[in-house]
């Protein structure tokens, strides 16, 4: 029976999804985007109203009225979606990850109604990059340093037929000792603050630790619990953050390569 | 559902009278504070502390016993052993002494929490951290070895740490040690305003989000008397039945990985994952987060897109069915999963078990039978059971029920009532209320308390905080190299456990 069950999975159709079709696709995470012609004073106000946590408000330190979404934060309650009066809608890209946690964040002048582009480069080339990468290896270590296991669903779904993980040379190991990169999930809790430390200690340097999911960029809904430290970063030392809750597995493909981009040109370098 | 309060002239005696009688099993033991009736302004030296037991009584009602506690409290441990872990959260969380509990040791607040701060009742905004040393049982002897997992652990999995004491490749004895993503979850819920709370239970167990957050609103809803629209309940029964395939398929799948069998395990996480999508594509969302909200639903589906989901979920269904059979009859899989890890009946009634890991060791409850709510109350349900109790019977459970709720989706997509989703959440005084939801790991209950239009206190019964308890005790025997098997085989959740 052995030999039928294998029959009857290569007779299957191939699902694989290219990567061009991957890359940061945000469907099915409910992340919000702006539509800033659309965006008004009124409309500003009341998204931020309705925001549960503080993924949303307004700035207005620089003499303008600026709409902030700080994707690390967001939960993705799709509560703006509802109250923004079609100036927001689900994401279908969510491009904001990355090295630093102000590439979580974007914003919006309010009056001219157009989004304050920063210097961060957009993941355009990023497709060549993963191409860049294929030959290369990342052996990652998965922590769950408190997570409610949503953000540990989507990272077991890289693995399976459709998103395939491995076909870029990207691993799961099972010791830190044979990781290149932490995935850090969850908030910090308490009560696994020590096993955390233990397992970045443990990890050999050159090391990246990427924070994943609202809770583990910013603490989530659970920042202000007396059992939770607070978010990856308040512990260890977080070389990325991907936001979502939880991300989809695209998001997470994304926000791994754009943490390694400011390792790939050394490595090709050093091969040719 | 049936629900009896009593209150004030109840006791502790009495609860636990009634859970020494026939046809009785222990649903939930909790803690509450409140100020009396009178004035709910006042000081907190007024506060009143409560615990409560919840009792299933002949498999058909709940009933909810609650006393005031000004002093220790006699357990209910040595009446019935699934009292043990809810005692010894009482006494984390409300400092309620438990007397002639086996085990005094702390459960939720590991070392790094003071003894003395009980977060439900103390003021924690800033706790000092502690140091101490949890003792683990010794188990001693010729060739015994101590064998200590976790609370990191070798997959993309959640921690929490097992100690085995060994001989050889025999286990001998298996204590557990969970709650290290605790998160404070049910403290965190006191003050949230109630359309915030849905957002909480969705994260309590992430892979079972639906479930949490239909609990949670059904049992707002009790509270305020609200009529939840037709279709709304026709939603959340597709919602929680497709949860309910998506896990077993995820963990049949993953119950062959951890034999070797892997291309099995990577066709059902595909299957798993066309669900997923259609889910994104006709719900918005991967895991129906934000999809249940008190008095309804969010999202409502239109009559050509409820056929092609319908189309989807019977071609997965199918698909995972042939391949099911395929597995079964596989002779490495059957050598591997049969007589594995027995979990008795006997053992299983004294702690209470709930869900599929219940009804593989010949036990019948369902929630969705015994206890419906919404569209279930309209059903006629068939509810599988194994006697063996082993890796097989659990895998069964799961192909059988995977069948099932594929039917459940077919006939209500066909019978899907006309009209709205969504009603609107009127404003509320003080009321309490409960709710339980067949999840895919078995009965989840919500009990909550509202005051002022917020939540005042919000209990989760979760069904892996009671099943955990007796993994250890099916275990001794069994060989450690089979211990992810067997883990696979409850498929329980930390965080769920842990909160």
């Amino acid at each position: 029976m052995i030999g039928d069950a294998v029959e009857r999975s290569l007779r299957s159709p191939q699902v694989l999804i290219s990567v061009s079709e991957l890359l940061s696709n945000a469907a099915g995470s409910r992340m919000p985007d702006v539509q800033p012609g659309l965006l008004t004073d009124e409309v500003a106000r009341r998204v931020v109203a309705a925001c549960p946590t503080s993924a949303l408000r307004i700035d207005e330190a620089a003499g303008r009225a600026h709409l902030i979404l700080n994707y690390g934060e967001c939960i993705g309650c799709s509560r703006c979606v509802a109250a923004g009066d079609g100036a927001f809608r689900y994401a279908e890209k969510v491009a904001c990850c990355g090295v630093s946690k102000q590439s979580l964040v974007r914003r919006w002048d309010i009056q001219s109604r157009s989004e304050v582009v920063q210097d961060e480069p957009a993941l355009s080339q990023a497709a060549e990059q993963i191409r860049a990468l294929v030959g290369q290896a990342l052996n990652i270590r998965q922590v769950d340093a408190g997570s409610c296991n949503g953000c540990e669903a989507e990272i077991v779904a890289l693995t399976n037929p459709y998103y395939d993980l491995e076909r870029f040379g990207i691993h799961f190991v099972a010791s830190p000792k044979h990781a290149d990169m932490l995935l850090v999930t969850g908030p910090v809790t308490r009560n696994m603050a020590a096993a955390v430390k233990n397992a970045y200690d443990a990890v050999p340097s050159p090391k990246l630790v990427v924070a994943v999911g609202a809770c583990g960029c910013s603490g989530g809904i659970f920042g202000g619990s007396h059992a939770v430290v607070g978010p990856v970063d308040a512990l260890i030392p977080v070389d990325g953050y991907i936001p979502g809750c939880p991300p989809t597995p695209s998001m997470l493909l994304a926000g791994i390569v754009r943490v390694l981009r400011p390792f790939l040109s050394p490595w090709r370098r050093r091969r040719s | 559902m049936t629900e009896t309060v009593s209150n004030s002239e109840s006791s502790v005696s009495r609860a636990l009278d009634l859970l020494r009688s026939a046809n009785t099993r222990l649903v939930s033991i909790f803690g509450s504070t409140d100020f009396g009736s009178s004035d709910p302004g006042s000081n907190n030296e007024n506060r009143v502390c409560r615990v409560h037991y919840l009792i299933d009584v002949n498999g058909r009602e709940y009933r909810m016993i609650s006393a005031p506690v000004t002093g220790p409290i006699p357990s209910a441990t040595e009446v019935t052993p699934a009292a043990a872990w809810y005692e010894r959260e009482l006494h984390d969380q409300y400092g309620i002494e438990c007397d002639g509990h086996p085990d005094r040791r702390p459960l939720l607040l590991h070392e790094n929490w003071p003894g003395n701060v009980h977060p439900m009742i103390d003021d924690v905004s800033h706790v000092p951290w502690a140091e101490g040393q949890y003792h683990f049982l010794r188990v001693q002897g010729d060739g015994v070895c101590e064998v200590p997992v976790g609370p990191i652990h070798a997959g993309i999995i959640e921690p929490g740490h097992f100690r085995f004491s060994v001989v050889g490749d025999t286990v001998l004895h298996l204590e557990l040690r969970h709650f290290y993503t605790h998160k404070g979850t049910e403290k965190l819920f006191e003050n949230a305003p109630l359309m915030d709370g849905v957002m909480l239970a969705e994260s309590v167990s992430g892979d079972n989000c639906f479930a949490h957050a239909v609990a949670y609103c059904q049992a707002i809803e009790n509270a305020l008397a609200i009529s939840v629209p037709p279709r709304a309940q026709a939603i959340r029964l597709i919602g929680l039945e497709l949860e309910r395939m998506i896990a077993h398929i995820a963990d049949v799948g993953a119950l062959c990985g951890d034999v070797g069998f892997s291309v099995p395990a990577a066709y059902t996480a595909r299957i798993k994952e066309s669900l997923l999508q259609a889910s994104t594509r006709f719900f918005g969302t991967r895991f129906w987060r934000g999809m249940a909200v008190p008095g309804g639903v969010t999202r409502d589906l239109s009559s050509a897109e409820t056929t092609e989901f319908g189309a989807i979920v019977t071609s997965a269904a199918r698909d995972f069915a042939r391949m099911a059979r395929l597995i079964l009859h596989t002779s490495s899989v059957q050598n591997r999963f049969e007589s594995t890890v027995i979990l008795t009946a006997e053992i299983a009634r004294q702690l209470a078990v709930v869900g599929p890991a219940a009804r593989a060791s010949g036990i019948r409850i369902d929630v969705r039978r015994d206890h419906p709510s919404g569209r279930y109350r309209n059903l006629n349900l068939d509810v599988p059971q194994y006697k063996y109790g082993d890796v097989l019977a659990r895998a069964r459970i799961r192909i059988d029920e995977t069948a099932i709720s594929t039917g459940l989706i077919q006939e209500t997509l066909k019978d899907l009532p006309a009209g709205s989703i969504l009603v609107p959440v009127p404003p509320s005084g003080y009321a309490e209320a409960l709710s339980a939801v067949e999840s895919p790991r078995g009965e989840l209950l919500y009990w909550v308390r509202i005051s002022d239009g917020k939540i005042a206190r919000c209990h989760i019964k979760s069904p892996s905080f009671q099943n955990w308890p007796a993994l250890p005790l099916a275990l001794p025997g069994n060989i450690i190299a089979d211990f992810p098997l067997i883990n696979k085989s409850f498929n329980l959740s930390y965080s769920g456990c842990d909160r």
